[in-house]
């Protein structure tokens, strides 16, 4: 026989379905989200490495010296040597702390440096580095100052000061 | 029919008390990872590097070389590459009787201004 007792107990079993059910929605729809989440945290890490390393090797080891960027970048642009650059830059970039194995991460990179030549158009010169395929990349870029005298490529006047513009793209192997 | 035990009043109300505090907490890990995403979205699209960059490019010329020169030649490569490779706009003027440094930068979403005398 049906009888109006416990109507309570009817209520709280249905205040506590659908609780049941927010909360499976809330938490199935939290993990959709954190995909997305991590494509644009680990862009943020990559770019601020990028740009950290550069301005590392922006940095003089004494007052009035050259950087080691900017030597780097005389030597790709008058002798097409881009040792210096792959060098220092891999080493900052994938100088990693604490990872046992394998001990070095495993960033690459692209560098192109755009300069004004003496007709004042805007022109390139590669610096190289890895092949990029389809990896998920990000780009920095610095200004790097060239003093006046300093080796330059043909078609840049190296009687003044000068600022080229070197990007770097950068991706995880 | 024998009557509904109303025993464990309190196991049914920690029950109530443990599924409220699931749903909030299922909120609050939701809000979380909005606010990752939001940010780190935010940060890369902030061009801070770039004005730092900039800026300290700028300065190295003022401590360095005399500024009559780099109207010509400094202000037409920033110009050139930064609206070519960055898509922003930059302006800036050593004014040479004030030694006042004025430095302009607008990307599109960001403009910075800024009138310095140099740190000097």
């Amino acid at each position: 026989m049906v009888t109006e007792d416990a109507q309570l107990y009817t209520i709280e079993g249905i205040a506590a379905a659908f609780m049941i059910v927010v909360t499976a929605y809330l938490v199935v729809s939290t993990t959709t989200v954190l995909t997305q989440q991590d494509v644009h945290i680990i862009d943020l890490q990559l770019q601020q490495l990028g740009n950290d390393a550069l301005a590392m090797m922006d940095s003089p080891d004494s007052y009035g010296e050259n950087s080691i960027l900017t030597d780097a970048v005389i030597k790709v642009v008058s002798s097409n040597d881009s040792l210096l650059f792959r060098q220092t830059f891999l080493g900052y970039v994938n100088n990693a702390t604490n990872v046992a194995v394998p001990s070095y991460d495993r960033i690459n990179y692209s560098a192109v440096i755009y300069y004004l030549n003496t007709s004042n158009q805007i022109n390139q010169t590669l610096v190289g580095g890895g092949t990029y395929y389809r990896e998920n990349s990000v780009k920095v870029s610095r200004w790097v100052f060239l003093p006046k005298g300093s080796l330059h490529v043909t078609d840049m006047n190296n009687s003044v000061n000068r600022s080229v513009l070197l990007e770097v793209q950068l991706w995880r192997e | 029919m024998e009557r509904m035990n109303d025993d464990g009043q309190w196991i049914v109300m920690l029950g109530f008390i443990i599924s409220i505090i699931l749903v909030f907490l299922a909120l609050i890990v939701n809000q979380s990872a909005l606010v990752g995403k939001t940010t780190s979205e935010s940060v890369l699209e902030f061009p801070k590097s770039e004005i730092q960059d900039i800026r300290a490019e700028i300065m190295e010329y003022n401590w360095t070389v005399d500024h009559s020169h780099c109207e010509t030649t400094l202000l037409q490569t920033f110009q050139d590459l930064s609206l070519e490779r960055k898509g922003s706009v930059i302006f800036f003027d050593y004014n040479e009787t004030q030694g006042i440094i004025y430095i302009h930068f607008n990307d599109g979403f960001t403009a910075y201004n800024e009138t310095t005398r140099g740190g000097n």
